[in-house]
């Protein structure tokens, strides 16, 4: 069943077509594009001039690990030429879609636990100040020195660390900054790969049925297409 | 298929793996390009080292280290695609998206848990077990000398810890994912299943008193040096190097679908501590993976050691308890 989302659908579906260079028959047609579903993990199906397919968990180098289910038909046009109409869902589009959403709400939780953290501190000097204890005090760790070789090669000196004490204060323990730059980077390669990915799918789908096969091969594969799935 | 004999192991009798330096694969190309990729990894490893050393003090910080990785990875995913080692490892747009969600776990969500019951929680259950002012020599260290102490006490614990993962069932459930990658590129390191990129960051470097500038020349040298492991580069790699430090090499060879090779080169940073310890394997693999190079989704590497480990029990549990069927009960052997 194909629910009717028009706009929504554009998200994970890529629709679009390959003119021919000469005349195919569907049965031609889809014996040339046979070798992209004859990898693990894919089934397909030859019904007159559609070819429906999906792949279960593509390997990373197969040329339709995007696009893992979807159709291709073969139709033929008033003027005698021939194209190929594809319309292919990709799970991997949608998720990258949605992937923004998954870190920004990662800066939520951190934002939560950063205001926790803050009130725990500050609950905690508190005490510490009506007990009268300034627990900062208590370790004054002293300078440390370089070695004699280090300061002859002129590395600078280490800083006093009693110095750098003010700057820790009202610092987030957890960094948001990372999650919203996730976020931004996630969508951006979503619409990187919204056009990136189609226009793949259009020239492996192009290469292949420019790809001459002798006619015993196609012969063999058409029977193949003719029984089933794979 | 019958492998290559490496120590007291058969190396390469399940899948191909290439033995011995003098077989592995070189850079093709002009002079400027062999000079390139030879040059390459010392070039920067020197550079950063020289970096770390002198920066002045407002410059040294982890942010400015945390930066100057992020544009290190994006030129080596530059290098990857000008000079591939294997095409079938080429990065496509969905191996890209797949990583980086790894990778974006590790910079947020991982780095909370981390905080909590990590190594944060450990180092500091430690330092305050111990009376660690009796170190403070350490500090007192030359600062190259410091940095190559955190790195290789560091990557002593990695050693082990990622060899018990080999070893050790429980352990090997969180690591297993990590093995079912079927191609390298820069950032495969982050991909795994979230207990293990918790249990690798465990750490001991941590818990000696350095001083920073001596942490962010050994995090320097981590960086110019592992982050190699899983690059999709075709490098001539210096001998020198490749007899310290782990390669691409080494680890596509324990990334390998060779049951023998994958037992071997189990450090990050350090190769010595394989020669040492007698699991290192110099070579190359080209085809990676478990399973025949069965590929694992994002969902199943997040449940895999759970369902996978619940099955194991399951298993055994019917062995230990169970009374096979049909079986007839006998109380007593016959005399």
């Amino acid at each position: 069943m194909r629910l009717a989302l028009p706009y929504i659908e554009r998200i994970w579906r890529a629709e679009g077509e390959v003119p021919l260079d000469e005349p195919l028959t569907p049965a031609e047609a889809f014996a040339r594009l046979d070798p992209l579903f004859q990898t693990p993990g894919t089934t397909y199906a030859v019904e007159g001039d559609t070819l429906t397919y999906a792949k279960h968990n593509p390997a990373a180098q197969d040329k339709l690990a995007t696009f893992t289910s979807g159709t291709l038909r073969v139709a033929q046009q008033q003027d005698g030429a021939a194209k190929l109409v594809f319309s292919v869902k990709s799970k991997a589009l949608l998720m990258v879609f949605l992937a923004p959403l998954l870190f920004l709400a990662f800066a939520q939780i951190m934002t939560v636990a950063n205001a926790w953290e803050k009130a725990a501190m500050e609950a905690e000097q508190a005490e510490a100040k009506a007990a009268g204890k300034d627990k900062e005090g208590d370790k004054a760790r002293p300078k440390a020195e370089l070695h004699p070789l280090d300061k002859m090669l002129g590395a600078p000196e280490p800083e006093d660390p009693s110095k750098k004490k003010d700057e820790m204060k009202d610092k987030e323990k957890f960094k948001t900054t990372p999650a919203y730059v996730l976020a931004g980077i996630f969508f951006v390669l979503f619409l990187v790969g919204r056009v990136l990915e189609p226009w793949l799918l259009k020239r492996t789908l192009r290469a292949a049925l420019a790809s001459a096969t002798t006619e015993s091969e196609s012969a063999d594969s058409a029977a193949e297409l003719c029984s089933g799935t794979t | 298929m019958a492998g290559v004999q490496v120590g007291k192991r058969i190396i390469g009798a399940d899948a191909p793996v290439t033995v011995g330096w003098e077989n592995i694969g070189k850079v093709e190309g002009g002079p400027f390009k062999q000079f390139f990729f030879t040059y390459f990894q010392p070039a920067v490893l020197f550079g950063l080292i020289a970096f770390w050393y002198y920066a002045p003090n407002e410059w040294a910080l982890a942010s400015i280290g945390i930066a100057i990785g992020l544009g290190f990875k994006v030129l080596l995913l530059g290098l990857e695609w000008v000079n591939p080692r294997y095409r079938s490892w080429q990065l496509t747009w969905k191996e890209f998206s797949t990583d980086l969600f790894y990778v974006g776990l590790g910079y947020t969500i991982l780095r909370m848990v981390d905080a909590y019951i990590g190594d944060g929680v450990m180092i500091e259950a430690v330092q305050n077990a111990f009376d660690w002012e009796k170190f403070s020599w350490f500090t007192g260290l030359p600062l190259l000398l410091q940095a190559i102490l955190i790195s290789m006490i560091f990557d002593f614990g990695q050693y082990w810890m990622h060899r018990g993962m080999h070893n050790w069932y429980p352990l090997w459930l969180t690591h297993a994912p990590h093995h079912y990658i079927t191609q390298l590129n820069i950032n495969k390191g982050a991909v795994g299943n979230p207990v293990e990129l918790f249990l690798i960051g465990l750490g001991i470097g941590g818990f000696f008193d350095f001083l920073p500038r001596a942490f962010l020349l050994a995090g320097a040298i981590g960086m110019a040096v592992s982050t190699y492991q899983h690059i999709n580069v075709r490098f001539n790699t210096p001998r020198w190097w490749r007899f310290i430090f782990n390669t691409v090499e080494h680890h596509s060879v324990h990334h390998s679908q060779d049951y023998e090779a994958t037992r071997s080169n189990y450090s990050g940073t350090w190769i010595i501590w394989d020669r040492i310890f007698g699991t290192c394997v110099d070579g190359e693999a080209e085809l990676l993976g478990m399973e025949g190079g069965r590929r694992m989704d994002i969902t199943e590497t997040m449940h895999y050691p759970f369902t996978e480990g619940y099955k194991t029990f399951r298993a055994w549990l019917n062995r230990r308890f169970a009374i096979p069927a049909g079986a007839a009960h006998q109380p007593e052997p016959a005399e």
